[in-house]
């Protein structure tokens, strides 16, 4: 059983960061305001400006909760909110990870066809366990490719390495996350913001796909979660409030924002566990003879992949064998087969999430020691909101399901785009 | 405070009278309306029209002929014959949608209960029977959305605990003359078992009306006859009349604190009481609109808890707190903290697991995004004190001498199960469902509260949801009990109360009346009326308080006043 791992994620262990350049060649536009922002554009793009008026930012607020908006905290966030189009129903969808949660908002398209399940799986041809962070693990058309190709442009501002690694050079215009915090592996509020100003600014693109990450890495580290005081937290959300205002006030200040669509969203939103509530699978696994050797545990924050890795002919036994001893651990809360949750393959044999207030820690108890956890389906419930001053925002709260398949073709339906080839999987809430 | 009950507007009342005595000449077609000359209603149909559990394509109509002087109701005497119902889209029935013929008889009490199908999902209808060519009173009803509509807006009556004896039934008055309800919700307690004086208004038990029969229902006569008794109330049959009910029962339609297999109002001498209780419900299911064992045919089956859904935005789940539940614990006065350790045992159970499991499963479905459980009897921790379950839980394993969620105040509702509440509870915030509330009757008293999954910790624990619970429509609470002024004495129990359980954040212990629930994409709100006299047959209401609840917030707070009203002028 290998736990060799390449690089980082939500919690998980860090490794040097390296993004392919891919076959377009970059031109870098220096800095670009007072942070030193550095924005990279793709000179081979068919559009490096914009076309037309329509401009729409898809913003997500990294595992925020819904309920956070109205915390008191976070004035600009719940006026563009409450200025727009609401979904209080909205969903994440498994795994409430990171990765597969912003690959779905940009693909439409669920994991089994879009090949992201999860942020970390075991692959099973490199025999290591590794974040999806690759360009070419992302293998469905992208809604910021489909928009390139229709002429117009697009940009990313993604604040956490691997999120930028996987969205590769796809973009039309690219901001690489700096500076980035150590362990982490994210560039803070303060920068993500700065950069997508300057974006605006310096490109002005059709389509921006932001990403804020503070919310979601004060979250794991914060030690007050567990007693719901969330103090670290807090902070995080007052920061980011302050860059969603910022934000906004550029685009009215700057006449934009009569043209704007603004998605609001998160990946998942954010447990806590305490210390004693963690489950660690690969001891009990490893137990039973007939399993020892022969399994991968991929770990997920709150979900677990289990991968058999023996002979195949044994699989159906050694399912069986996982899924009994997984459902009697304390902490779990369910044992689910990946083509059920529409995971495809690589998100390996079952999958295992835990009840609210526990986290898995694999393969040792203390691997993963951050109290703020996702990936289980207490962090289902995110925010979803259409605001901004074009016409086609209307003022209203709906009760249908939104998920995170859904920005895809709510954002192409408002610049025009058709469906991708066979169909996208989420439904557009304009 | 003033009286902000929306009224019927003057123009809906009038143009139901003049359509219909331009039809008949002496027809007055509105809701609940004579809609023949008045000795016929007397004579054929003495107790209402009633529609009941509202799907988008059907719903239930109720009504019971009495083809002679003998066919009484709970008499078993009179012919067996044919009624003629009839659904229509206009009150002058020009528009006629749906008919058909049922069959009646003294098997079943002469009640006429049937599945109108074939209707449009959120639309208004009017129905009526017809009996030798005599027409029942029009009654209205609505059907619920389509299952994939989202609507803006639902407005539910919410009602429990009215008893003939304690008072007249003005809260159902009141609400008749609303013009803005989709349905009624009553959570049990519609009718009670006692005899005469035995539990009427007031600490001197005070006679308002007599029931009958005058003795506690026991028999099959005895069950049709109460039944029959409070189907001929006015204000009740103008209720009716005028929108659907979904219903539950609690305890006092078959008797006091009813279990599995007893209650604490069945004595030996009374017979066997599983028989008592299957006549009691065979009694219930002639004359509510209501489809137990999942159909509107009467004696198919006895099943009660069911889910009704409204499009995207409400799903309604009405328990049965009573025919599955474990014996209660040895009871101590309310309001005494009971400290028996059975409150705790993971072998009793309120829901009983068929009924735990189907609840689970709707609520796992997550179909809409209010999840509403139509909760006979409360679900909120009540306890002196809550204490964080890191506490309690391994000092009760290692002594099993105290319940595990503290000391109740009252072990009849799910403080004397609390097995189940972790239960569901748990699941609740395990599969991050949120937006759920729970609408609970049976306490005579109105609250409004959060759910912690720990109460001990709160407000340092997560919430899973809230509780709104209805005041009786006359049944006596605590103002009576300890025979003090309305708001005097109580106050500082109140007080008590919610200083050692934070997460009860309102709480009225002496008022009678009705609660209204405004359901919107954004809130939920409910709206607490109080009637100003039980005894007095025109009693006037007031709103008195209103709690909303925030989507996707788990918590109550408080409103500023009444929701207002959305609905079209037609409606």
């Amino acid at each position: 059983m290998s736990h060799e791992h390449c690089s980082r994620g939500s919690g998980d262990a860090a490794a040097p960061f390296a993004r392919p350049l891919g076959r377009r060649q970059l031109l870098q536009l220096g800095a670009a305001g007072t942070a030193g922002i550095v924005l990279s554009t793709a000179i081979d793009t068919p559009a490096l400006a914009a076309k037309g008026k329509k401009r729409a930012y898809v913003l997500v607020l990294d595992g925020m909760i819904p309920s956070e908006i109205d915390s008191g905290l976070m004035p600009n966030l719940k006026a563009l909110r409450d200025g727009g189009t609401h979904f209080p129903r909205a969903r994440a969808l498994p795994i409430l990870e990171t990765l597969p949660n912003h690959v779905m908002m940009m693909t439409g398209v669920r994991p089994n066809r879009n090949g992201v399940p999860a942020n970390v799986i075991y692959d099973r041809k490199e025999k290591v366990h590794r974040d999806l962070d690759r360009p070419e693990d992302l293998r469905y058309p992208t809604l910021i490719e489909r928009m390139n190709r229709r002429g117009f442009s697009t940009g990313t501002v993604l604040s956490k390495e691997y999120l930028y690694g996987i969205f590769g050079d796809r973009a039309t215009h690219r901001w690489e996350p700096a500076p980035i915090i150590p362990v982490s592996g994210h560039a803070p509020d303060v920068f993500t913001g700065d950069a997508l100003r300057s974006m605006i600014t310096e490109h002005d693109p059709n389509l921006v796909f932001v990403s804020f990450g503070d919310c979601d890495r004060m979250g794991h580290v914060d030690l007050t979660g567990p007693v719901s005081l969330k103090v670290l937290r807090q902070t995080a959300l007052v920061q980011l409030d302050q860059q969603v205002g910022m934000f906004i006030d550029q685009l009215k200040s700057t006449g934009r924002w009569e043209n704007s669509l603004v998605l609001g969203i998160a990946d998942h939103s954010m447990d806590w566990s305490r210390p004693d509530r963690v489950i660690s699978l690969t001891p009990p696994l490893s137990a039973d003879p007939f399993l020892a050797g022969k399994f991968e545990v991929s770990q997920n924050g709150g979900a677990d992949l289990l991968y058999w890795t023996g002979p195949r002919g044994q699989r159906d036994e050694a399912l069986k064998r996982m899924r009994r001893i997984a459902r009697n651990v304390p902490g779990v809360l369910a044992v689910r087969r990946p083509g059920v949750l529409r995971l495809g393959a690589r998100a390996g044999d079952l999958v295992v999430f835990c009840k609210a207030g526990w986290r898995f820690s694999d393969p040792e108890v203390h691997s993963n020691p951050i109290p703020g956890n996702h990936g289980h389906p207490a962090t289902r419930p995110i925010p979803f909101f259409i605001s901004g001053g074009h016409p086609v925002v209307r003022r209203r709260t709906r009760s249908v399901r939104a998920t995170t398949v859904d920005v895809a073709p709510t954002v192409g339906a408002f610049f025009g785009l058709g469906t991708p080839r066979g169909g996208y999987d989420g439904t557009s809430r304009l | 405070m003033t009286d902000q009950t929306p009224l019927a507007t003057r123009r809906t009342v009038l143009q139901g009278t003049l359509a219909g005595a331009a039809a008949t000449g002496t027809l007055a077609v509105g809701p609940g309306m004579v809609a023949g000359p008045a000795e016929a209603r007397s004579r054929f149909f003495r107790h209402g029209v009633a529609s009941g559990d509202p799907r988008p394509r059907r719903v239930v109509l109720w009504t019971r002929v009495t083809p002679n002087a003998a066919a009484t109701p709970g008499s078993g005497k009179g012919p067996r014959v044919k009624v003629v119902w009839q659904v229509a889209r206009d009150a002058r029935f020009r528009k006629v949608v749906a008919r058909g013929t049922v069959r009646t008889g003294p098997k079943r009490d002469h009640t006429v209960k049937l599945d109108a199908r074939g209707l449009r999902p959120g639309t208004d209808y009017y129905y009526r029977f017809l009996f030798r060519g005599q027409s029942s009173p029009v009654g209205r009803t609505r059907t619920a959305p389509a299952p994939g509509s989202s609507p803006d807006n639902l407005r539910f009556a919410v009602v429990s605990c009215s008893n003939l004896e304690a008072g007249f039934f003005s809260s159902y008055r009141h609400l008749a003359r609303r013009n803005d309800l989709d349905a009624v919700i009553h959570l049990g307690d519609y009718l009670y078992e006692y005899g005469n004086g035995y539990y009427a208004m007031g600490f001197n038990n005070e006679v308002v009306r007599p029931h009958d029969p005058p003795t506690e229902m026991l028999s099959l006569s005895d069950y049709r006859r109460r039944h029959a008794q409070y189907k001929t109330d006015p204000d009740l049959q103008a209720l009716h009349a005028r929108v659907p009910f979904i219903v539950t029962w609690d305890d006092h339609e078959i008797t006091n604190d009813a279990w599995a297999e007893g209650a604490e109002n069945h004595q030996p001498d009374e017979g066997s009481f599983l028989a008592r209780r299957r006549r009691a419900y065979r009694a219930y299911d002639e004359w509510m609109p209501v489809r137990m064992g999942r159909t509107a045919k009467v004696g198919d089956g006895t099943r009660l808890f069911r889910s009704l859904r409204f499009g995207t935005l409400a799903e309604i789940s009405m328990l049965d707190l009573r025919t599955y539940r474990s014996q209660q614990s040895d009871m101590v006065p309310m309001p005494v903290p009971n400290p028996d350790a059975s409150h705790s045992d993971p072998d009793r159970t309120i829901t009983g697991d068929a009924q735990m499991r189907w609840l689970k499963n709707i609520l796992g479905l997550d179909r809409t995004q209010w999840k509403l459980i139509g909760n006979p009897v409360m679900i909120t921790p009540v306890v002196f004190p809550p204490l964080p379950t890191e506490i309690t839980d391994p000092l009760v394993d290692m002594t099993g001498l105290l319940p595990k969620d503290g000391a109740p105040y009252n072990a009849d509702q799910w403080d004397g199960y609390t097995a189940d509440r972790r239960e569901l509870f748990s699941f609740l915030a395990d599969r991050g469902i949120r937006d759920t509330v729970f609408l609970t009757g049976d306490i005579h008293s109105a609250w409004a509260c959060d759910l912690p999954v720990d109460a001990g910790a709160y407000p340092l624990t997560r919430t899973v949801g809230t509780e709104m619970v209805c005041t009786s429509v006359t049944s006596n609470n605590l103002k009576d009990y300890s025979d003090s002024p309305p708001r005097t004495s109580s106050l500082a129990i109140e007080a008590g109360i919610m200083t050692m359980n934070r997460h009860v954040k309102y709480l009225d212990f002496d008022s009678h009346g009705y609660s209204v629930l405004d359901v919107t994409p954004e809130r939920t709100q409910m709206d607490y009326y109080v009637i100003s006299a039980r005894d007095d047959r025109a009693a006037t209401v007031r709103w008195s308080a209103g709690y909303a609840t925030k989507a996707g917030t788990q918590r109550v707070r408080p409103a500023s006043g009444p929701a207002t009203t959305r609905r079209k002028a037609s409606r």
